[in-house]
């Protein structure tokens, strides 16, 4: 089947947008295991309760931008909370304990919004509205936007990582945590401070993308799968390889689409997931041990 | 007042000041037990106007927690307004509701396990409720087994009263062949001839596609190309992207999120501008509207209940349940959401519910076929119990026929267009009873 190469080059523009919203989703939950080694299934809460709480700063003071600041500063906040109430006294046990953990805060943020929010679903405003033409298609400029702003944010955070006081901290603590601690770095707010980066990401993936799929308490649900496969494709820890493979996924999955039918196009990235876990469990971004 | 609460005398003498003794604590322990023992004793609120009458048990499974909780929570709604009036006038044949809810967490292995324990542990009499039309499919063998009535709230997959269909089960709301036929030759006429179909893909959405191709086609239409779309995709633009070409409109079939996302992005590419958009009703139930906010304007829907009192809706009857179950949302989202069609099915099965005990004289699941008769082919009028309309529920599949409302989103509202009679929604039965 000839595919026109209108549709190629939508399709691709889309692959790319939507690999960088899930890149600034999958980047705060890489960050958070390779630090810390927690598997976070509560992060697509944290994204959704970032939503809402961009609705509510949205409703005070009606700026998209202080919307999304507000949101991500609150739920740094909530999840540094999170990190010193549920993760920290559970330091050091079986994995599985922290992934059982997360998980129960998972369901009841999840009931929280429902409760606190109710069932009707919400939206943020998208600051602009303006559409450009792109072929048969008006294409939003929010969306390459969004992107755009998604690739400013992980790029911040990597500059952080890189040359940041604080920065250098938590990666001479993913390294070495005890002569991390020997050498005065304070390991346990390292972790905290961690945990408030990773769940501030998630909240402001959540009010970028609130424009284009509304808001609601199952909305975390739709994304963090995705973000999950995205971290082990890319490699657990790996922040470049998390964008990369967020981008590739999106890529394959836009691309097939054309060929197949969209409940088959998705499958690519399990397809993609699996071919991973067998060949190259250490991820598909990550350099090769020597 | 001690600056500290351990400094308290109460914190002193019970606690802090080292007092802890095992008489102390086995008689705090006798306390509260006794304290809940009390609460649990206390009557529930129908017990006092019905004295030693015997309740009928009443199970209702919903989503409450999970992806479909949103809509499930509305639903819930719909059945204790109905529960709460019944009782509230007296109760059925002077026995009250005593409703069990059962919440299913959006997921069909939990649902069928539900049910099996309102079937085995509680008991019940029999069940109203459902709303995810795979987890209904998962528990109507559970409802058969134990010949317990099972009275659907909300599931639409049509083949719950087509070859799926089971003696046990009734739906007292449309399925999407009625709608189909009701809405079919409107789109055609009104709207264009050739479309293209998004749908989400899976039970309901493909069986409501099947439904539209076959009556468009009918209707003299054209449909030109489907695109399904799995459950759970929150962006729908990698999707929507690839639809081109020359046709008039079109028709989308999603509900909750999935309809956010369809109104939502079909008006960010362009595509509202360039063809006419239409759908399921479900797109643009009242609980979508704020978020889908002016991209959703001039979108032409079917519904089997809109939420407004322009006629044929401005009767007292409909006002009052609008009025209530407004009320009753309000307890829910602080946002005051106008009633959803998931409350008035929901209301308007239990009321068939209440016909069908008053006219079988039904006393327990050992009269469940008595029940199944008095239902078979009921017929009810426009009233306090059905504010939707007239209905009929068939005999031959349990389907029922009722009215439909085309409408338009204008303003942000419903505004109705057309009033489809239920006559002319009828679609033949396509079902053989085990």
């Amino acid at each position: 089947m000839v595919i026109p190469w209108e549709l190629l080059v939508i399709q691709l523009l889309n692959g790319v947008i939507i690999g960088m919203i899930l890149a600034l989703v999958a980047s705060g939950l890489t960050l958070i295991f390779g630090i810390m080694d927690v598997v976070n299934f509560a992060h697509g809460e944290l994204y959704m309760l970032g939503a809402y709480m961009g609705t509510t700063v949205m409703l005070t003071t009606g700026n998209f931008w202080l919307a999304l600041g507000g949101s991500a500063l609150t739920i740094a906040a909530l999840g540094a909370v999170v990190q010193v109430t549920a993760l920290r006294p559970l330091l050091g046990r079986d994995p599985l304990t922290t992934i059982l953990a997360t998980f129960g805060i998972s369901l009841v943020l999840q009931n929280y919004a429902l409760w606190q929010y109710g069932p009707v679903a919400r939206k943020i405003d998208e600051p602009f509205t303006g559409q450009f033409a792109l072929f048969h298609l008006q294409f939003p400029w929010y969306r390459v936007v969004i992107a755009l702003l998604s690739a400013a944010i992980i790029l911040a955070l990597w500059l952080f990582m890189k040359y940041g006081k604080y920065g250098i901290w938590i990666r001479a603590t993913t390294q070495d945590r005890v002569m991390a601690a020997a050498m005065g770095i304070p390991v346990p707010l390292v972790y905290t401070m961690v945990f408030a980066i990773g769940s501030a990401m998630a909240a402001a993936s959540g009010v970028l993308y609130a424009p284009l799929v509304g808001i609601n308490h199952a909305m975390g649900l739709d994304v963090i799968l995705r973000a999950f496969i995205v971290v082990v494709v890319g490699g657990m820890g790996n922040l470049a390889g998390s964008v990369l493979a967020a981008i590739f996924i999106s890529l394959l999955e836009a691309l097939a689409s054309l060929w197949v039918s969209p409940a088959q196009a998705v499958i690519v990235s399990f397809i993609v997931l699996i071919l991973t876990l067998l060949i190259r469990p250490t991820g598909l971004f990550v350099p090769t041990p020597k | 007042m001690a600056e500290r609460w351990q400094d308290e005398p109460w914190a002193r003498d019970m606690w802090w000041s080292g007092k802890t003794t095992r008489r102390r604590v086995l008689g705090l322990s006798a306390s509260a037990a006794g304290a809940l023992g009390a609460t649990m004793l206390v009557p529930a609120p129908w017990r006092a106007a019905f004295g030693q009458a015997k309740p009928y048990k009443i199970g209702t499974l919903q989503p409450l927690s999970g992806t479909a909780a949103a809509g499930g929570k509305t639903a819930l709604v719909g059945t204790q307004m109905a529960v709460e009036r019944i009782n509230g006038s007296g109760g059925i044949n002077g026995r009250p509701i005593e409703l069990i809810v059962g919440d299913y967490e959006s997921k069909p292995d939990v649902g069928r396990r539900r049910a099996e324990k309102l079937a085995v542990e509680d008991q019940v009499d029999l069940h109203q409720g459902g709303f995810l039309s795979n987890v209904c499919i998962a528990c109507m063998p559970v409802w058969e087994e134990h010949k317990i009535v099972n009275m659907i709230g909300v599931c639409l997959d049509t083949t719950i009263t087509t070859s799926k269909c089971s003696r046990y089960s009734f739906r007292p709301f449309d399925y999407a062949p009625a709608q189909a036929v009701a809405f079919a030759p409107f789109l055609v006429s009104q709207l264009g001839k050739k479309w293209h179909i998004a749908f989400y893909d899976y039970a309901w959405g493909q069986s409501t596609r099947d439904a539209y191709v076959e009556q468009i086609k009918k209707a003299g239409g054209e449909i030109v190309g489907t695109t399904g779309i799995p459950l759970g995709t929150a962006d729908f633009t990698p999707f929507l992207s690839k639809i081109s070409g020359s046709f008039d409109g079109l028709f989308g079939i999603f509900f909750g999120p999935g309809g956010v996302a369809f109104g939502n992005q079909t008006y960010d590419l362009g595509l509202s501008k360039k063809y006419k958009i239409a759908g399921d009703g479900a797109i643009a139930e009242s609980t979508n509207l704020p978020a889908l906010g002016e991209k959703i304007e001039g979108f032409h829907g079917i519904n089997r209940y809109v939420p407004v009192l322009d006629p044929p809706l401005n009767t007292p009857h409909h006002k009052k349940f609008f009025e209530t179950a407004k009320a009753a949302l309000k307890k829910i989202d602080p946002s005051g959401p106008l009633p959803d069609r998931y409350v008035q099915s929901n209301y308007e099965a239990m009321n068939f519910v209440k016909l069908g005990i008053q006219k079988s004289g039904f006393q327990g699941r050992k009269d469940s076929m008595k029940l199944i008769e008095a239902l078979e082919g009921m017929e009810v009028k426009e009233s306090e119990d059905f504010p939707q309309g007239d209905k009929t529920l068939r005999k031959e599949d349990h389907q029922a026929f009722i009215r439909e409302f085309i409408f338009q989103i204008k303003g942000g509202k419903h505004q109705i267009v057309n009033v489809i009679p239920k006559e002319k929604t009828i679609f033949p039965p396509a079902c053989k009873f085990a």
